[in-house]
Protein backbone atom coordinates (compact mmCIF):
# COMPACT_ATOMS: atom_id res chain seq x y z
CA UNK A 1 0.00 0.00 0.00
CA UNK A 2 1.14 3.59 -0.79
CA UNK A 3 0.56 6.90 0.82
CA UNK A 4 -0.72 9.32 -1.75
CA UNK A 5 -0.03 12.64 -2.43
CA UNK A 6 -3.14 14.04 -1.32
CA UNK A 7 -2.76 11.64 2.11
CA UNK A 8 1.08 12.97 2.56
CA UNK A 9 -0.76 16.65 2.69
CA UNK A 10 -3.75 15.29 5.18
CA UNK A 11 -1.07 13.86 7.16
CA UNK A 12 1.26 17.16 7.63
CA UNK A 13 -1.67 19.34 8.61
CA UNK A 14 -2.69 16.96 11.15
CA UNK A 15 0.68 17.07 12.22
CA UNK A 16 0.43 20.72 12.29
CA UNK A 17 -2.06 20.78 14.87
CA UNK A 18 -1.37 17.93 16.63
CA UNK A 19 2.49 19.39 17.05
CA UNK A 20 0.83 22.79 18.22
CA UNK A 21 -1.13 20.53 21.07
CA UNK A 22 2.34 19.35 21.79
CA UNK A 23 3.70 21.84 22.34
CA UNK A 24 1.15 23.65 24.40
CA UNK A 25 0.05 20.13 26.22
CA UNK A 26 -3.34 21.37 25.81
CA UNK A 27 -6.25 18.50 24.62
CA UNK A 28 -3.40 15.44 24.38
CA UNK A 29 -4.33 15.04 20.64
CA UNK A 30 -0.13 14.76 20.44
CA UNK A 31 -0.32 11.26 21.82
CA UNK A 32 0.26 8.33 19.76
CA UNK A 33 -2.94 6.68 20.63
CA UNK A 34 -5.08 9.80 19.11
CA UNK A 35 -2.28 10.37 16.57
CA UNK A 36 -2.05 7.13 14.88
CA UNK A 37 -5.96 6.51 14.83
CA UNK A 38 -6.24 10.18 13.13
CA UNK A 39 -3.23 8.61 10.30
CA UNK A 40 -5.61 5.30 10.21
CA UNK A 41 -8.64 7.05 9.43
CA UNK A 42 -6.67 9.67 6.76
CA UNK A 43 -4.90 6.20 5.58
CA UNK A 44 -8.00 4.36 4.98
CA UNK A 45 -7.22 1.98 7.70
CA UNK A 46 -8.48 2.24 10.84
CA UNK A 47 -7.62 -0.92 12.36
CA UNK A 48 -4.03 -0.57 11.69
CA UNK A 49 -4.24 2.96 13.28
CA UNK A 50 -6.07 1.68 16.18
CA UNK A 51 -3.65 -1.35 16.70
CA UNK A 52 -0.83 0.83 16.34
CA UNK A 53 -1.75 3.57 18.33
CA UNK A 54 -2.63 1.33 21.39
CA UNK A 55 0.97 -0.66 21.21
CA UNK A 56 2.77 2.75 20.28
CA UNK A 57 0.77 4.59 23.13
CA UNK A 58 2.08 1.92 26.41
CA UNK A 59 5.46 2.18 24.70
CA UNK A 60 5.29 5.66 24.97
CA UNK A 61 3.38 5.78 28.69
CA UNK A 62 6.32 5.75 30.47
CA UNK A 63 8.20 8.36 28.40
CA UNK A 64 7.17 11.50 29.86
CA UNK A 65 9.01 15.12 29.89
CA UNK A 66 8.44 14.67 33.52
CA UNK A 67 11.61 15.11 35.48
CA UNK A 68 13.34 17.03 32.98
CA UNK A 69 14.44 15.03 30.17
CA UNK A 70 12.52 15.15 26.78
CA UNK A 71 11.55 11.72 25.81
CA UNK A 72 11.47 10.07 22.36
CA UNK A 73 8.72 12.37 20.17
CA UNK A 74 5.36 10.70 20.36
CA UNK A 75 3.43 12.45 17.26
CA UNK A 76 6.34 11.06 14.60
CA UNK A 77 6.32 7.63 16.53
CA UNK A 78 2.06 8.12 16.11
CA UNK A 79 2.05 8.77 12.45
CA UNK A 80 5.14 6.99 11.17
CA UNK A 81 4.60 3.06 12.84
CA UNK A 82 1.15 3.24 11.03
CA UNK A 83 2.82 4.73 8.03
CA UNK A 84 5.16 1.41 8.18
CA UNK A 85 2.66 -1.11 9.34
CA UNK A 86 0.33 0.20 6.35
CA UNK A 87 3.13 0.24 3.33
CA UNK A 88 5.42 -2.51 4.05
CA UNK A 89 2.77 -4.88 6.36
CA UNK A 90 5.04 -4.80 9.09
CA UNK A 91 2.99 -5.74 12.36
CA UNK A 92 2.31 -3.34 15.26
CA UNK A 93 5.12 -4.04 17.57
CA UNK A 94 7.71 -4.42 14.72
CA UNK A 95 6.44 -1.20 12.72
CA UNK A 96 6.47 0.51 16.36
CA UNK A 97 10.09 -0.04 16.67
CA UNK A 98 10.90 0.98 13.30
CA UNK A 99 9.03 4.31 13.94
CA UNK A 100 11.42 5.29 16.69
CA UNK A 101 14.77 6.45 14.53
CA UNK A 102 11.60 9.27 13.30
CA UNK A 103 10.60 9.73 16.77
CA UNK A 104 14.18 10.18 18.19
CA UNK A 105 14.65 12.86 14.68
CA UNK A 106 11.97 15.04 16.11
CA UNK A 107 12.94 14.92 19.78
CA UNK A 108 16.36 16.63 19.02
CA UNK A 109 14.34 19.22 16.77
CA UNK A 110 12.31 20.30 19.50
CA UNK A 111 15.66 20.16 21.45
CA UNK A 112 16.92 22.97 19.07
CA UNK A 113 13.91 24.68 19.31
CA UNK A 114 14.00 24.84 23.26
CA UNK A 115 17.58 26.29 23.40
CA UNK A 116 17.14 28.13 19.71
CA UNK A 117 14.14 30.29 21.78
CA UNK A 118 16.00 31.65 24.11
CA UNK A 119 17.01 34.38 21.89
CA UNK A 120 13.58 35.90 22.18
CA UNK A 121 13.71 36.26 25.71
CA UNK A 122 15.80 39.99 25.13
CA UNK A 123 12.59 40.81 23.33
CA UNK A 124 10.20 39.61 25.65
CA UNK A 125 11.73 41.93 28.57
CA UNK A 126 11.99 44.63 25.85
CA UNK A 127 8.79 44.49 25.22
CA UNK A 128 7.66 44.27 29.48
CA UNK A 129 9.80 47.66 29.72
CA UNK A 130 8.37 49.11 27.02
CA UNK A 131 4.70 47.89 28.80
CA UNK A 132 3.40 46.41 25.04
CA UNK A 133 1.54 43.47 24.97
CA UNK A 134 1.46 42.35 21.90
CA UNK A 135 5.17 42.16 21.76
CA UNK A 136 5.30 39.36 24.07
CA UNK A 137 1.86 37.60 22.04
CA UNK A 138 4.37 37.99 18.76
CA UNK A 139 6.89 35.82 20.40
CA UNK A 140 4.77 33.50 21.51
CA UNK A 141 3.15 33.13 18.12
CA UNK A 142 6.13 33.13 16.64
CA UNK A 143 7.56 30.45 19.05
CA UNK A 144 4.42 28.08 18.50
CA UNK A 145 4.04 28.95 14.80
CA UNK A 146 7.92 27.42 13.74
CA UNK A 147 6.87 23.93 15.66
CA UNK A 148 3.94 23.84 14.14
CA UNK A 149 5.62 24.26 10.59
CA UNK A 150 8.56 21.88 11.18
CA UNK A 151 6.09 19.55 12.47
CA UNK A 152 4.38 19.23 9.10
CA UNK A 153 7.15 19.72 7.00
CA UNK A 154 9.05 16.67 8.93
CA UNK A 155 5.62 14.42 8.77
CA UNK A 156 5.44 15.55 4.96
CA UNK A 157 9.03 14.24 4.26
CA UNK A 158 9.07 11.07 6.47
CA UNK A 159 5.84 9.31 5.64
CA UNK A 160 5.04 10.65 2.37
CA UNK A 161 9.02 11.19 0.61
CA UNK A 162 10.68 8.93 2.59
CA UNK A 163 8.42 5.75 2.11
CA UNK A 164 10.18 3.88 -0.95
CA UNK A 165 13.53 3.33 0.65
CA UNK A 166 11.47 2.58 3.90
CA UNK A 167 9.45 0.01 1.95
CA UNK A 168 12.96 -1.62 0.29
CA UNK A 169 14.55 -1.24 3.44
CA UNK A 170 12.17 -3.10 5.10
CA UNK A 171 11.49 -5.67 2.44
CA UNK A 172 15.60 -6.03 2.94
CA UNK A 173 15.68 -7.31 6.26
CA UNK A 174 15.90 -11.02 7.03
CA UNK A 175 13.29 -12.84 9.07
CA UNK A 176 15.70 -13.09 12.39
CA UNK A 177 15.96 -9.05 12.02
CA UNK A 178 12.29 -8.59 11.67
CA UNK A 179 11.74 -10.71 14.43
CA UNK A 180 14.16 -8.72 16.57
CA UNK A 181 12.57 -5.51 15.84
CA UNK A 182 9.11 -6.88 17.03
CA UNK A 183 10.50 -8.27 20.12
CA UNK A 184 12.17 -4.94 21.01
CA UNK A 185 9.13 -3.42 20.41
CA UNK A 186 7.46 -5.90 23.28
CA UNK A 187 10.04 -4.93 25.26
CA UNK A 188 10.40 -1.41 25.21
CA UNK A 189 7.74 -0.43 27.21
CA UNK A 190 10.00 -1.53 29.81
CA UNK A 191 12.37 1.28 29.38
CA UNK A 192 9.42 3.39 29.58
CA UNK A 193 8.40 2.19 32.70
CA UNK A 194 12.11 1.92 34.54
CA UNK A 195 11.76 6.07 33.31
CA UNK A 196 9.45 6.34 35.37
CA UNK A 197 10.40 4.92 38.34
CA UNK A 198 12.95 6.85 37.58
CA UNK A 199 11.43 10.15 39.37
CA UNK A 200 8.90 8.70 41.40
CA UNK A 201 10.06 5.21 42.73
CA UNK A 202 11.81 5.41 46.34
CA UNK A 203 12.15 2.28 48.68
CA UNK A 204 9.08 2.99 50.66
CA UNK A 205 6.75 2.56 47.58
CA UNK A 206 7.74 -0.93 47.02
CA UNK A 207 5.15 -2.31 48.27
CA UNK A 208 2.85 -0.78 46.41
CA UNK A 209 4.84 -1.81 43.06
CA UNK A 210 4.56 -5.30 44.14
CA UNK A 211 0.90 -5.67 45.09
CA UNK A 212 0.26 -4.01 41.50
CA UNK A 213 2.76 -6.32 39.68
CA UNK A 214 1.80 -9.47 41.61
CA UNK A 215 -1.74 -8.98 41.26
CA UNK A 216 -1.68 -8.33 37.77
CA UNK A 217 0.52 -11.29 37.28
CA UNK A 218 -1.41 -14.22 38.86
CA UNK A 219 -5.04 -12.54 38.62
CA UNK A 220 -6.44 -12.82 34.99
CA UNK A 221 -8.39 -8.98 34.74
CA UNK A 222 -9.02 -7.84 30.89
CA UNK A 223 -8.05 -4.53 31.47
CA UNK A 224 -6.28 -2.50 34.25
CA UNK A 225 -9.14 -0.82 35.99
CA UNK A 226 -9.36 -3.40 38.98
CA UNK A 227 -5.61 -1.93 39.33
CA UNK A 228 -6.43 1.21 39.01
CA UNK A 229 -9.09 1.31 41.32
CA UNK A 230 -6.53 -0.92 44.05
CA UNK A 231 -4.10 1.76 43.85
CA UNK A 232 -7.04 4.41 44.87
CA UNK A 233 -7.73 2.53 47.80
CA UNK A 234 -4.41 2.52 48.87
CA UNK A 235 -4.04 6.16 47.76
CA UNK A 236 -6.93 6.90 49.92
CA UNK A 237 -5.47 4.56 52.96
CA UNK A 238 -2.30 6.44 52.99
CA UNK A 239 -3.53 9.48 52.56
CA UNK A 240 -5.73 9.27 55.96
CA UNK A 241 -3.16 7.83 57.60
CA UNK A 242 -0.48 10.79 56.79
CA UNK A 243 -3.66 13.13 57.49
CA UNK A 244 -4.08 11.53 61.26
CA UNK A 245 -0.63 11.65 61.87
CA UNK A 246 -0.11 15.66 60.83
CA UNK A 247 -2.93 16.44 63.04
CA UNK A 248 -1.49 14.51 65.87
CA UNK A 249 2.26 16.35 65.19
CA UNK A 250 0.24 19.82 65.03
CA UNK A 251 -1.53 18.96 68.88
CA UNK A 252 1.76 17.52 70.14
CA UNK A 253 3.44 21.08 68.45
CA UNK A 254 0.43 23.47 70.10
CA UNK A 255 0.65 21.47 73.48
CA UNK A 256 4.21 21.94 73.93
CA UNK A 257 3.87 25.32 72.74
CA UNK A 258 1.43 26.51 75.12
CA UNK A 259 3.22 24.69 78.04
CA UNK A 260 6.04 26.64 76.93
CA UNK A 261 4.31 30.09 77.59
CA UNK A 262 3.23 28.79 80.40
CA UNK A 263 6.40 28.40 82.03
CA UNK A 264 7.42 31.85 81.04
CA UNK A 265 5.04 33.62 82.33
CA UNK A 266 5.35 31.87 85.71
CA UNK A 267 9.37 33.31 85.36
CA UNK A 268 7.80 36.48 84.75
CA UNK B 1 -3.39 53.37 43.13
CA UNK B 2 -7.15 53.63 44.74
CA UNK B 3 -8.01 55.93 42.17
CA UNK B 4 -9.44 53.16 40.12
CA UNK B 5 -12.82 52.46 41.59
CA UNK B 6 -14.82 52.32 38.71
CA UNK B 7 -17.31 49.56 38.99
CA UNK B 8 -17.23 46.64 36.29
CA UNK B 9 -20.08 44.29 35.72
CA UNK B 10 -22.89 44.45 38.02
CA UNK B 11 -23.21 42.79 41.59
CA UNK B 12 -19.42 44.15 42.36
CA UNK B 13 -18.99 44.46 46.21
CA UNK B 14 -15.24 45.49 46.46
CA UNK B 15 -14.84 49.13 45.18
CA UNK B 16 -10.85 47.27 44.22
CA UNK B 17 -12.71 44.59 42.26
CA UNK B 18 -12.30 45.49 38.19
CA UNK B 19 -12.18 41.87 37.09
CA UNK B 20 -15.54 39.73 36.77
CA UNK B 21 -16.64 36.59 36.61
CA UNK B 22 -15.71 36.13 32.53
CA UNK B 23 -12.18 37.29 33.00
CA UNK B 24 -11.53 34.95 35.23
CA UNK B 25 -13.63 32.09 33.20
CA UNK B 26 -11.56 33.16 30.01
CA UNK B 27 -8.15 33.64 32.46
CA UNK B 28 -8.71 29.68 33.21
CA UNK B 29 -9.36 28.31 29.04
CA UNK B 30 -5.89 30.87 28.19
CA UNK B 31 -3.54 28.96 30.71
CA UNK B 32 -3.76 26.34 27.46
CA UNK B 33 -0.74 29.42 26.38
CA UNK B 34 1.56 28.47 29.16
CA UNK B 35 3.98 26.70 27.35
CA UNK B 36 3.86 29.02 24.01
CA UNK B 37 7.48 30.34 24.01
CA UNK B 38 8.61 27.23 25.84
CA UNK B 39 12.66 27.65 26.15
CA UNK B 40 15.38 26.62 28.02
CA UNK B 41 16.47 29.85 29.39
CA UNK B 42 12.92 30.70 30.97
CA UNK B 43 10.80 27.85 30.65
CA UNK B 44 7.32 28.63 30.29
CA UNK B 45 7.98 32.54 31.13
CA UNK B 46 6.67 34.01 28.00
CA UNK B 47 3.40 31.95 27.74
CA UNK B 48 2.96 32.70 31.21
CA UNK B 49 2.95 36.41 31.39
CA UNK B 50 0.70 36.11 27.81
CA UNK B 51 -2.02 34.40 30.20
CA UNK B 52 -2.04 37.01 32.86
CA UNK B 53 -1.44 39.68 30.35
CA UNK B 54 -5.53 40.32 29.26
CA UNK B 55 -6.49 40.91 32.98
CA UNK B 56 -3.25 42.70 33.88
CA UNK B 57 -4.37 45.53 31.23
CA UNK B 58 -7.50 45.89 32.82
CA UNK B 59 -6.38 46.17 36.10
CA UNK B 60 -3.56 48.53 35.24
CA UNK B 61 -5.37 50.56 32.50
CA UNK B 62 -3.75 54.22 32.20
CA UNK B 63 -0.69 53.21 34.45
CA UNK B 64 1.85 52.02 31.79
CA UNK B 65 4.46 52.26 34.74
CA UNK B 66 2.39 49.53 36.83
CA UNK B 67 1.60 47.02 33.44
CA UNK B 68 5.70 47.37 33.08
CA UNK B 69 6.08 46.61 36.55
CA UNK B 70 4.24 43.36 36.67
CA UNK B 71 5.26 42.57 32.76
CA UNK B 72 8.26 42.27 33.80
CA UNK B 73 7.60 40.35 37.17
CA UNK B 74 5.56 37.99 35.35
CA UNK B 75 8.45 37.29 32.67
CA UNK B 76 10.95 35.47 35.31
CA UNK B 77 11.92 31.69 35.26
CA UNK B 78 8.72 29.91 36.06
CA UNK B 79 7.75 25.86 34.96
CA UNK B 80 5.19 23.94 36.48
CA UNK B 81 1.87 21.64 35.51
CA UNK B 82 0.11 23.17 32.45
CA UNK B 83 -3.00 21.68 33.65
CA UNK B 84 -4.08 23.09 36.89
CA UNK B 85 -1.56 26.27 36.46
CA UNK B 86 -5.11 28.27 36.02
CA UNK B 87 -5.09 28.23 40.27
CA UNK B 88 -1.93 30.14 40.36
CA UNK B 89 -3.02 32.33 38.12
CA UNK B 90 -6.86 33.07 40.16
CA UNK B 91 -4.07 32.92 43.15
CA UNK B 92 -1.74 35.95 41.33
CA UNK B 93 -4.65 37.85 39.77
CA UNK B 94 -6.18 38.01 42.86
CA UNK B 95 -3.60 39.64 44.50
CA UNK B 96 -2.66 41.97 41.59
CA UNK B 97 -5.78 43.19 41.68
CA UNK B 98 -5.64 43.80 45.56
CA UNK B 99 -2.90 46.07 44.39
CA UNK B 100 -0.49 44.09 46.93
CA UNK B 101 3.30 44.41 47.37
CA UNK B 102 5.22 43.50 44.02
CA UNK B 103 7.80 41.67 45.93
CA UNK B 104 4.64 39.73 48.08
CA UNK B 105 3.51 38.62 44.48
CA UNK B 106 7.18 37.63 43.30
CA UNK B 107 7.35 35.59 46.47
CA UNK B 108 4.24 33.62 46.51
CA UNK B 109 4.77 32.87 42.62
CA UNK B 110 8.09 31.82 42.93
CA UNK B 111 7.10 29.40 46.21
CA UNK B 112 4.03 28.24 44.51
CA UNK B 113 4.92 26.85 41.20
CA UNK B 114 7.20 24.04 42.07
CA UNK B 115 4.56 22.56 44.90
CA UNK B 116 2.28 22.95 41.85
CA UNK B 117 4.31 21.43 39.34
CA UNK B 118 5.14 18.25 41.81
CA UNK B 119 0.70 17.47 42.07
CA UNK B 120 0.68 18.08 38.47
CA UNK B 121 3.10 15.64 37.40
CA UNK B 122 2.42 13.29 40.09
CA UNK B 123 -1.13 13.11 39.38
CA UNK B 124 -1.03 13.94 35.25
CA UNK B 125 1.93 12.34 34.23
CA UNK B 126 2.61 9.74 36.68
CA UNK B 127 -0.80 8.50 37.27
CA UNK B 128 -3.56 9.46 35.25
CA UNK B 129 -1.43 8.69 31.94
CA UNK B 130 -0.37 5.43 32.43
CA UNK B 131 -4.10 4.25 33.84
CA UNK B 132 -5.46 5.89 30.82
CA UNK B 133 -3.22 4.76 28.47
CA UNK B 134 -3.59 1.00 29.52
CA UNK B 135 -6.78 0.73 29.74
CA UNK B 136 -7.52 2.59 26.55
CA UNK B 137 -4.36 0.69 24.75
CA UNK B 138 -6.08 -2.27 25.29
CA UNK B 139 -9.24 -1.71 23.89
CA UNK B 140 -7.28 0.05 20.98
CA UNK B 141 -5.02 -3.13 20.30
CA UNK B 142 -8.72 -4.71 19.88
CA UNK B 143 -9.29 -2.71 16.97
CA UNK B 144 -11.70 -1.24 19.34
CA UNK B 145 -12.13 2.54 18.74
CA UNK B 146 -13.82 3.41 22.25
CA UNK B 147 -10.21 3.46 23.59
CA UNK B 148 -8.80 6.54 21.73
CA UNK B 149 -12.43 8.26 22.07
CA UNK B 150 -12.34 7.52 25.61
CA UNK B 151 -8.83 8.61 25.74
CA UNK B 152 -9.79 11.94 24.10
CA UNK B 153 -12.95 12.52 26.27
CA UNK B 154 -10.89 12.34 29.44
CA UNK B 155 -8.60 15.42 28.41
CA UNK B 156 -10.90 16.98 26.90
CA UNK B 157 -12.64 16.87 30.33
CA UNK B 158 -9.61 18.15 32.35
CA UNK B 159 -9.16 20.92 29.72
CA UNK B 160 -13.15 22.66 30.10
CA UNK B 161 -12.61 22.36 33.38
CA UNK B 162 -9.32 24.76 33.35
CA UNK B 163 -11.43 27.59 34.60
CA UNK B 164 -12.27 25.91 37.62
CA UNK B 165 -8.77 25.94 38.43
CA UNK B 166 -8.47 29.80 38.21
CA UNK B 167 -11.48 30.44 39.80
CA UNK B 168 -10.80 28.24 43.02
CA UNK B 169 -7.40 30.53 43.02
CA UNK B 170 -9.37 33.65 42.67
CA UNK B 171 -11.67 33.37 45.19
CA UNK B 172 -8.80 32.10 47.77
CA UNK B 173 -6.42 34.63 46.96
CA UNK B 174 -3.50 34.08 49.62
CA UNK B 175 -5.68 31.62 52.04
CA UNK B 176 -4.81 29.14 49.36
CA UNK B 177 -0.78 29.48 49.95
CA UNK B 178 -1.57 27.96 53.50
CA UNK B 179 -3.50 25.61 52.19
CA UNK B 180 -1.25 24.09 49.40
CA UNK B 181 1.65 24.19 51.80
CA UNK B 182 -0.32 21.73 54.35
CA UNK B 183 -1.34 19.04 51.54
CA UNK B 184 0.72 19.28 48.26
CA UNK B 185 2.61 16.94 49.82
CA UNK B 186 0.37 14.35 51.54
CA UNK B 187 -1.39 14.32 47.49
CA UNK B 188 2.07 13.69 45.66
CA UNK B 189 2.33 10.95 48.17
CA UNK B 190 -1.02 9.16 47.50
CA UNK B 191 -0.90 9.98 44.04
CA UNK B 192 2.60 8.16 43.43
CA UNK B 193 1.52 5.13 45.64
CA UNK B 194 -1.71 4.91 43.26
CA UNK B 195 0.89 5.20 40.19
CA UNK B 196 3.40 2.35 41.67
CA UNK B 197 0.33 0.07 42.20
CA UNK B 198 -0.90 0.89 38.25
CA UNK B 199 2.77 0.55 36.82
CA UNK B 200 3.28 -2.48 38.80
CA UNK B 201 0.40 -3.64 36.60
CA UNK B 202 2.00 -2.19 33.99
CA UNK B 203 4.74 -3.93 33.83
CA UNK B 204 3.11 -7.16 34.46
CA UNK B 205 0.71 -6.71 31.63
CA UNK B 206 2.68 -4.95 28.87
CA UNK B 207 6.11 -5.75 28.92
CA UNK B 208 6.41 -8.97 26.95
CA UNK B 209 9.68 -10.90 27.24
CA UNK B 210 8.69 -14.55 25.87
CA UNK B 211 12.01 -16.99 26.10
CA UNK B 212 11.34 -19.50 22.98
CA UNK B 213 13.90 -21.94 24.07
CA UNK B 214 12.99 -25.34 24.42
CA UNK B 215 15.27 -27.98 26.10
CA UNK B 216 14.81 -31.57 24.81
CA UNK B 217 14.06 -34.46 27.62
CA UNK B 218 13.71 -37.18 25.20
CA UNK B 219 13.84 -37.88 21.73
CA UNK B 220 9.89 -37.09 21.54
CA UNK B 221 9.36 -34.69 24.06
CA UNK B 222 11.27 -31.23 24.73
CA UNK B 223 10.40 -28.45 27.61
CA UNK B 224 9.43 -24.76 26.62
CA UNK B 225 11.57 -22.73 29.35
CA UNK B 226 9.29 -20.30 29.26
CA UNK B 227 5.67 -22.01 29.02
CA UNK B 228 6.74 -24.64 30.79
CA UNK B 229 8.46 -23.84 33.14
CA UNK B 230 8.84 -19.45 33.61
CA UNK B 231 5.13 -19.53 33.54
CA UNK B 232 4.54 -21.77 35.73
CA UNK B 233 6.88 -20.58 38.94
CA UNK B 234 6.25 -16.54 38.11
CA UNK B 235 5.22 -15.11 35.01
CA UNK B 236 6.56 -12.12 34.12
CA UNK B 237 9.47 -12.36 36.00
CA UNK B 238 12.14 -11.45 33.28
CA UNK B 239 9.89 -8.25 32.27
CA UNK B 240 10.09 -7.34 35.84
CA UNK B 241 13.86 -7.89 36.37
CA UNK B 242 14.62 -5.94 32.66
CA UNK B 243 12.54 -3.08 34.26
CA UNK B 244 15.09 -2.87 36.95
CA UNK B 245 17.57 -3.23 35.37
CA UNK B 246 16.85 -0.40 33.20
CA UNK B 247 15.85 1.24 36.60
CA UNK B 248 18.93 0.80 38.07
CA UNK B 249 21.21 2.09 35.57
CA UNK B 250 18.94 5.50 35.38
CA UNK B 251 19.18 5.66 38.98
CA UNK B 252 22.54 4.20 39.68
CA UNK B 253 24.74 4.71 36.50
CA UNK B 254 22.88 7.46 35.22
CA UNK B 255 22.81 6.07 31.75
CA UNK B 256 20.96 8.17 29.12
CA UNK B 257 17.90 6.90 28.16
CA UNK B 258 18.72 6.68 24.35
CA UNK B 259 21.48 4.34 24.88
CA UNK B 260 18.64 2.28 27.19
CA UNK B 261 16.83 2.12 23.98
CA UNK B 262 19.17 1.61 21.64
CA UNK B 263 20.87 -1.03 23.88
CA UNK B 264 17.10 -3.11 24.28
CA UNK B 265 17.39 -2.92 20.64
CA UNK B 266 20.30 -4.63 20.23
CA UNK B 267 20.06 -7.10 22.49
CA UNK B 268 16.46 -7.90 20.74
CA UNK B 269 17.98 -8.24 17.60
CA UNK B 270 20.82 -10.47 19.03
CA UNK B 271 18.72 -12.88 21.11
CA UNK B 272 16.21 -13.03 17.82
CA UNK B 273 19.67 -14.12 15.96
CA UNK B 274 20.32 -16.93 18.40
CA UNK B 275 17.20 -17.94 18.94
CA UNK B 276 16.48 -16.91 22.46
CA UNK B 277 13.46 -14.30 21.85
Amino acid sequence: MEVTLGQGVALAIMAVICGIDFWLEGLYIFRPIIVATITGIILGDLVTGLVCGGVTELAFAGLTPAGGTQPPNPVLAGVMSVVIAHTTGTEAAGAMALALPFSFLMQYIILFCYSAFSVFMGKADEAARNANPNGVVRINLVCTGIVALLYGVVVFLCAFVAQDAMKSLVEAMPNWLSNGFTVAGGILPAVGFAMLLNVMFKKDYLPFLLIGFVMASFLGFSNLLPEAIIGVALALLIYTIDDARDKEIKKAIAEAKAGGWGDEEDGI
Amino acid sequence: MESSDSVYGSGEVRADKVLTNSDITKLGYRTVLLQAGFNYERMQASGWLQTQLPCLEKIYKDDREGLSAAMTDNLEFINTSPHIVGFLNGLLIAMEEAHEDRSAIKGIKVALFPPIAGVGDAIFWFTLLPILAGICSSMAIEGNPVGPLLFFAVYLGLFLIRPLWARLGYNLGTKAVEMLRETSGRISKAATVLGCTVIGGLIASYVSISLVVDIPVSDTASVNLQADFLDKVFPNILSFGYVFLMYWLLKKKQVNPVVLILVTFGLAILCSFFGIL
